[in-house]
C-alpha cells in the first residue's frame, strides 16, 4: 500500500507537471490571441518526432530537446503569418482552421515517419527503488526539467520588457496599440512561444511514451480539460490543475481500476464547473 | 490525277493499286499479329468477360496504418502474380482499395461504395474487428463475399458470424487453445493480464485465463483504455507473486507497456508474453534490449530463417514478391518492419477465391452461394500461394486453421523460433453452424 501511495503521488506529480507544460502553451495562445488552438496536440507530437529523426542522426538526446522546438517554432511562426494572422479576429474560424492543421500535421507525419510507432531510449537509463517496486530516475529529471522551464516563463513573463507587453495587450489591447506596443508582433511570438512549449513536452515526453502520428489526440482533450478547470487565460491555474488531476487519477488508480479513476478527474472539473463556470483560477 | 475537287485520289496516295487478294492478306497477317502481340501482354482468355473485382478495405490512416501498409502490399503482390498467371478463369483480376479510417462508420460507408458504385465481386481486408462486425450487415445483405484480412474477435466467426464471411486466420480462442500450455508449463502459473478494454483483450483474458484457471493456475486482470500512455498506476496493481504478465495492446500503447515494464523493472521478476499482433509491424529494435527474453506466439515467422524447412522455398518467393526481406524489413526501408504474422492473408486469399471461382464455376454474383460453399471447404497445401504452410477451412463456422509458432526475443534482438503448434491441435467444436444459412 505504502509503495503503491508514493508511486502514485509521485508518478501523479511528473506526469501533472508534463501536462503543465502543454497547457501552458495551450493556455498562452488562449489567454492572448483568444485561439482555441486545435493542432496543439499536433505540435506535441511534431516536437517528439522531430526529436527523434535528430537523435537517429545525432545520438543525442539533450540536443534534441533543444533542436526540435526550435523546427517547430518555426512552423509555428509560419503557420500564425501565413493562415492564422488573417482570421485571428474570428474565433470560430480559427477553430476550423487549427483543426484542418492538426489533420494536416497528423497526415505529413503519417507519409513521413510512418505508422509505426517508434522509440526513443532512456537518455538516464536508471532506477530507484522505492519501497518493494522501483521508479525510473528519467521521470525525474523530465519533472524537474518540466518545473525549470516554468520558472523561466514566469522570468520571462514577469520579468522581460516582452514579458511585459505580452501582459499589456492581455490586459488592454487597445491601450496596449496607443501606446506603441506592437501588438501583432507579441502575437506572433507568443503563437510562437505556445508552439515551442507544445514540441518541447513532446520531447520531454517521448522517452517514457512512445512516439507516434497520432500521440497528440489523447493529450490535447486532457489539455482542454486543465485549460478550462484552471481558467482560461490563467496560466498558473494551469499548472495547479494539471497537478491536482493527475495526483487524484493516480491516487484514485490505488483504491478503483485505474481506467475507473479517470472518472473521479471528470468528476472534478464537472464539479469544478459547476461551481466556478470560469475555472478554479478564472476571473 | 485529281478529283474534281481538287483532292488526290486513295491510289495517288497509296502510290500502287491494291488487289483484293493484297488487301486480304495485308489485313489477315495484321490481326495476326495484334493478337500474338496482346497474347504476349494481357494472358487473357479472348471473351472470357469483364474482370473480376476485389476490393479491399485496410487501416491506411488515423490508426494501425503499418497494417494497412502490409496488407495492402501484399494483396497487390498476389494480384499481379494470378494475372501473370492468367488471372481468375481466364478473366483479368483488379483491386480496388479503401481506407477505414479504424472508423466502423466510415469503413462501412465505403463498403457500401465498393458493392454499389465499384461493383466489386468479392471484398477483404481489415484487422479491425470493430470495422468487420459494422460491413457483416452489408455482407450478408448483398450476399457479398468478404473476407477478413487480420482481426482476432473470437466472435466474427462465432456468436456473430454471418454466412457470407469467413476467417482463414486465428483469433483469441484459437491463440490461447495454441499458446496457454506452453506458457503454463515454462514461464508460470500465476499469470497476470494487461490487456486493452475492449472485445479483443476481453477475449484473449478470457481465453488464456480460463484454461490457466482449469489447470490449477491463479490469474489476476488488469484492463487499461487502448489509448493509454502512462502504464505505471496499472502496472503498480501487478500482483506481487505474479510469475508471467501477459499484456495485449496494439500500436504505440503495446511498445508503450512493453517498456514501462521494464523501467519499473518488472521484468527482471517476471515472464513477459503476448501475442504477436502486439509488436507485428514493430522492430525488436524499436522496443529495445530490455525486450530479450520476451515470449511472443506468432502466426508465422518473423525471420526466414526460423521458418520450417519444407517451406523456406515457398517463402523465399513469397518474400521477394511481397517486397520484404529475410528478416521482415521493408525492401526499401529497413526501417519499416514487416506485419509478418497477419499479411499472409491478403497473399492466400485471392488465390483461395481463384480455386474456389474454379471449383464453383462462379461466373457472377448469382452464384455467391455456391462460391461461398466451396470457398468453405477448401484445403490449401503448402506452396507458393501458403507459404505459412497447410491451411483448412472449416464449412460450419466458416474458420480456417493454420500452424502457430512460439517465439523468444534473442539478446541480439532477433525472434527464434522455440516450438511449433500443429493447426490439428487447435481444433474446437464450431460454435455456429452457417452451412444452411448459405
Amino acid at each position: 500500500m505504502a509503495s503503491n501511495l508514493a508511486v502514485a503521488v509521485l508518478n501523479g506529480i511528473v506526469w501533472g507537471l508534463i501536462m503543465a507544460l502543454i497547457a501552458l502553451g495551450l493556455n498562452l495562445i488562449f489567454g492572448l490571441l483568444h485561439i482555441i488552438n486545435m493542432a496543439h496536440g499536433a505540435l506535441y507530437m511534431l516536437g517528439a518526432v522531430f526529436s527523434w529523426y535528430v537523435i537517429e542522426l545525432t545520438g543525442n538526446y539533450w540536443l534534441a530537446l533543444c533542436v526540435a522546438p526550435l523546427a517547430v517554432g518555426l512552423i509555428g511562426l509560419a503557420l500564425e503569418r501565413g493562415l492564422l494572422r488573417t482570421i485571428e479576429d474570428k474565433p470560430l474560424v480559427t477553430i476550423i482552421c487549427t483543426f484542418g492543421i492538426m489533420l494536416v500535421l497528423q497526415q505529413l507525419a503519417l507519409t513521413y515517419f510512418g505508422g509505426t510507432a517508434r522509440r526513443i531510449a532512456l537518455p538516464i537509463p536508471g532506477r530507484f527503488p522505492l519501497f518493494d517496486l522501483q521508479y525510473p530516475v528519467m521521470r525525474i529529471v523530465i519533472a524537474a526539467i518540466s518545473a525549470a522551464v516554468m520558472v523561466a516563463l514566469w522570468l520571462f513573463l514577469n520579468r522581460t520588457r516582452y514579458g511585459l507587453w505580452m501582459r499589456a495587450v492581455v490586459q488592454d489591447r487597445e491601450m496596449a496599440v496607443a501606446l506603441g506596443i506592437p501588438v501583432h508582433k507579441v502575437y506572433m511570438w507568443t503563437f510562437v512561444l505556445g508552439s515551442v512549449l507544445a514540441a518541447f513536452s513532446g520531447v520531454l515526453a517521448a522517452p517514457i511514451v512512445s512516439v507516434d502520428f497520432m500521440m497528440g489526440r489523447e493529450i490535447l482533450i486532457m489539455a482542454f480539460i486543465i485549460v478550462i478547470v484552471g481558467g482560461m487565460g490563467n496560466l498558473w491555474g494551469s499548472v495547479i490543475t494539471a497537478v491536482v488531476i493527475s495526483l487524484i487519477h493516480g491516487v484514485g488508480s490505488i483504491f478503483v481500476v485505474p481506467s475507473t479513476a479517470t472518472v473521479f478527474s471528470l468528476g472534478f472539473m464537472i464539479l469544478v464547473l459547476l461551481v466556478r463556470p470560469q475555472g478554479l483560477f478564472g476571473e | 490525277m485529281k478529283n474534281g475537287n481538287g483532292k488526290k485520289s486513295v491510289r495517288e496516295v497509296m502510290g500502287s493499286e491494291i488487289s483484293r487478294r493484297d488487301f486480304i492478306r495485308a489485313t489477315t497477317m495484321g490481326a495476326a499479329g495484334l493478337a500474338v502481340g496482346s497474347l504476349s501482354f494481357a494472358p487473357f482468355t479472348y471473351g472470357a468477360g469483364k474482370p473480376i473485382r476485389i476490393g479491399t478495405i485496410q487501416e491506411n490512416t488515423v490508426g494501425a496504418t503499418v497494417y494497412g501498409y502490409w496488407l495492402t502490399k501484399a494483396a497487390r503482390a498476389a494480384v499481379a502474380k494470378l494475372n501473370a498467371e492468367g488471372g481468375i478463369a481466364g478473366r483479368k483480376v483488379e483491386l480496388v482499395e479503401y481506407d477505414t479510417k479504424v472508423n466502423p462508420a466510415w469503413a462501412s460507408s465505403m463498403y457500401k461504395k465498393l458493392i454499389l458504385e465499384d461493383k466489386v465481386d468479392f471484398t477483404m481486408g481489415s484487422v479491425h474487428s470493430g470495422v468487420q462486425m459494422a460491413v457483416f450487415p452489408l455482407a450478408q445483405q448483398f450476399k457479398m463475399p468478404y473476407f477478413g484480412g487480420g482481426a482476432m474477435a473470437a466472435g466474427l466467426t462465432g456468436k456473430d458470424a454471418v454466412a457470407y464471411y469467413s476467417r482463414i486466420h486465428t483469433h483469441a480462442r484459437m491463440q490461447a487453445a495454441a499458446g496457454w500450455k506452453w506458457g503454463f508449463d515454462n514461464l508460470g502459473k500465476n499469470w497476470t493480464f494487461l490487456v486493452a478494454d475492449y472485445a479483443w483483450g476481453h477475449s484473449l483474458a478470457e481465453e488464456f485465463g480460463s484454461r490457466i484457471r482449469a489447470a490449477g493456475g491463479k490469474t489476476q486482470t488488469i484492463l487499461a483504455p487502448q489509448n493509454t500512455s502512462d502504464f505505471v498506476p496499472y502496472l503498480q496493481k501487478v500482483d506481487p507473486g505474479t510469475k508471467v504478465l501477459f499484456t495485449a495492446f496494439l500500436g504505440a500503447p503495446a511498445l508503450g507497456v512493453m517498456r514501462q515494464t521494464v523501467e519499473l523493472g518488472l521484468h527482471k521478476r517476471l515472464q513477459r508474453y503476448t501475442v504477436i499482433c502486439c509488436t507485428d509491424g514493430v522492430g525488436q529494435e524499436t522496443v529495445g534490449k530490455e525486450s530479450a527474453g520476451a515470449h511472443y506466439l506468432s502466426y508465422y515467422p518473423r525471420h526466414a530463417s526460423q521458418v520450417p524447412k519444407e517451406l523456406q522455398a515457398y517463402d523465399k518467393a513469397y518474400r521477394k514478391a511481397v517486397g520484404m526481406t529475410d528478416d521482415g524489413k521493408d525492401v526499401s526501408d529497413p526501417k519499416n518492419t514487416a506485419t509478418v504474422s497477419h499479411m499472409w492473408t491478403m497473399w492466400t486469399i485471392p488465390y483461395m477465391i481463384k480455386q474456389a471461382v474454379e471449383l464453383s464455376g462462379w461466373k457472377d454474383s448469382k452464384k455467391n452461394a455456391d462460391f461461398m460453399k466451396a470457398f468453405n471447404t477448401l484445403k490449401v497445401k503448402a506452396g507458393p500461394w501458403a507459404p505459412q504452410g497447410d491451411l483448412m477451412m472449416r464449412a460450419n463456422d466458416h474458420q480456417g486453421f493454420h500452424n502457430h509458432y512460439l517465439e523468444v526475443v534473442q539478446p541480439d534482438l532477433s525472434l527464434k523460433v522455440i516450438a511449433r503448434v500443429a493447426k490439428e491441435k487447435l481444433m474446437y467444436d464450431a460454435p455456429v453452424d452457417l452451412r444452411s444459412k448459405l
